[in-house]
């Protein structure tokens, strides 16, 4: 969906690159974080694709077309963009807000009320209720939510998002970050997002890029990412508890036997193997049931099983 | 005592008087909306550039010192006497404060807002006409009522360059040592500059601070 071809950007009055030789495939529908420290050219990368900044060198496709041949303008209208403070315009309802697109592509009145209506219950918030509002009569939370309605009003394919969830409080973020990843996937867009927290690019991309310095250091899935880190500098950016991190992206089911009758703890089917072996060490013992709601005994889990995983 | 006799002169001469209010208020108003009409789009023009807008601050600044009869002199030998040259000396008032909100208010538009409008698909204009105008809104309005109340009274010296308003009966006043004349500008003109002040700052509660809640 997204090609970004030997990308780099220098800018004016500066000899190092922000941005050096970065190639990326993005496929359509998936999720792409972008992290690194600051000033690795994350950010930088991402305003290249709409065109808020252009590249020194390098191509970057979308869908296909190179974005360099059009009117950058226009470019954006299809591109959905959020930003970490949201940019809500505070002079216009919450409805005027969702409609800033649609109303620069020039639908009608009615198809607007409609899409901003349902947009509204995409994110959660009741049409009845918040249409009238103001950004400033919003929590946190909802203009974030305001602010991915607004970007996905035109329904664009390709949704760029800087920092989505940086100034929200941590308990309402992760909250937030399950629902966004859940919304994203079921409109199936193509999201690339800016983060610099790495529990988040764990918990919502399908595929992780490292940056460093204008370098891209690894382009992964997140559990291969987390088994295997291309360099020093990747592996020291997952952090020590990266193996932790890595199971708790598997499943007991990933690596279910059939029941052998061994006695142990009993875990549900969905559990994450952290929490399979958070269980396994208070129980202590080397072997789980895997138990369905009902109680039926699906199979088991060994200590070994997870260790070799 | 004094008072009263104004307030009678008035009676006596309402002709003379409303004429007077009326080229008083006339002037003004034709000041106000050439500032206006130079004002804002000046600064709309000079927003993007900030040496242009450091240069275009520092000249307006220094135009504001020089005192508004200083102005009408100047004006005198260029425009010779009567309205015009009056309109001219009160739009030159006009002009600072309104183009130093408005450049202030285009200016401080958070640059987020900025962001995610250009981010969005807007166009230069679109981003200020839907995005910095309404929102510099307020700081404009009140460099409007600022030049309002210093046209409403700066006016007053347009007598002394023949420009007619409430300002002839206070000349005239001290010409012939006449208080009670004198009065009949100096009262009016205070209420007036007053009025205006209190007006447009009700009107401006009204239109942006409700609004923004």
């Amino acid at each position: 969906m997204i090609q970004l071809d030997a990308v780099s950007k220098t800018f004016p009055g500066t000899t190092t690159a922000s941005v050096d030789a970065v190639s990326l495939d993005i496929p359509e529908g998936a999720t792409v974080a972008l992290i690194g420290p600051s000033g690795c050219g994350k950010t930088t990368t991402l305003r290249m694709i709409n065109r808020l900044i252009e590249p020194t060198s390098g191509r970057i496709r979308v869908a296909g077309q190179d974005v360099s041949s059009g009117d950058p303008i226009l470019l954006r209208r299809t591109i959905g963009y959020v930003i970490q403070n949201v940019g809500l315009f505070p002079h216009m309802t919450v409805a005027q807000n969702i409609a800033t697109v649609p109303r620069l592509l020039g639908w009608t009145q009615k198809k607007i009320d409609a899409r901003t209506d349902e947009m509204l219950h995409l994110v959660g918030l009741d049409p009845a209720i918040m249409r009238a509002r103001r950004p400033s009569a919003l929590s946190g939370g909802q203009r974030q939510r305001v602010g991915v309605a607004r970007a996905l009003a035109a329904d664009p394919p390709v949704m760029l998002m800087d920092e989505p969830f940086g100034a929200i409080d941590p308990i309402a973020r992760t909250r937030l970050q399950d629902e966004f990843k859940a919304i994203l996937r079921r409109v199936k867009k193509t999201v690339v997002m800016v983060t610099h927290d790495m529990e988040e690019a764990l918990r919502m991309a399908d595929r992780i890029a490292i940056m460093r310095d204008g370098k891209l250091l690894q382009y992964d899935t997140p559990a291969t990412l987390l088994a295997s880190p291309a360099d020093p500098f990747v592996d020291a950016f997952l952090g020590p508890d990266r193996a932790f991190r890595r199971l708790a992206l598997m499943t007991v089911d990933d690596l279910m036997t059939p029941a052998t009758g061994t006695p142990g703890p009993a875990l549900q089917p969905g559990t994450t193997l952290r929490e399979a072996l958070s269980a396994l060490i208070t129980a202590r013992a080397d072997t789980a049931r895997i138990v369905a709601p009902g109680g039926t005994v699906m199979g088991e889990l060994t200590r070994a099983a997870i260790l070799a995983a | 005592m004094i008072l009263l006799d104004a307030v009678r002169w008035i009676g006596t001469h309402p002709t003379e008087f409303l004429a007077a209010l009326q080229q008083h208020l006339l002037m003004s108003a034709i000041s106000l909306a050439i500032g206006l009409l130079i004002a804002l789009p000046l600064a709309v023009l000079i927003l993007p550039s900030r040496v242009g807008a450091g240069l275009t601050v520092g000249l307006v600044n220094a135009i504001r010192t020089i005192p508004s009869l200083a102005i009408l002199a100047a004006a005198l030998p260029i425009l010779g006497i009567g309205i015009v040259p009056s309109i001219v000396a009160l739009v030159v008032l006009a002009v600072p404060p309104i183009l130093i909100n408005s450049l202030i208010g285009l200016r401080e538009v958070d640059a987020d807002l900025i962001d995610a409008a250009s981010g969005m698909g807007m166009r230069r204009a679109q981003i200020l006409w839907r995005v910095r105008l309404p929102l510099a809104a307020p700081a404009i309005f009140a460099g409007i009522r600022t030049a309002a109340v210093q046209i409403i009274s700066g006016a007053t010296l347009a007598s002394f360059i023949g420009g007619g308003g409430l300002g002839d009966f206070i000349t005239a006043g001290i010409a012939l040592m006449d208080y009670s004349r004198l009065l009949v500008g100096a009262v009016p003109i205070a209420l007036l500059a007053i009025g205006v002040e209190l007006g447009m700052a009700s009107l401006e509660r009204r239109l942006f601070v409700a609004k923004s809640a």
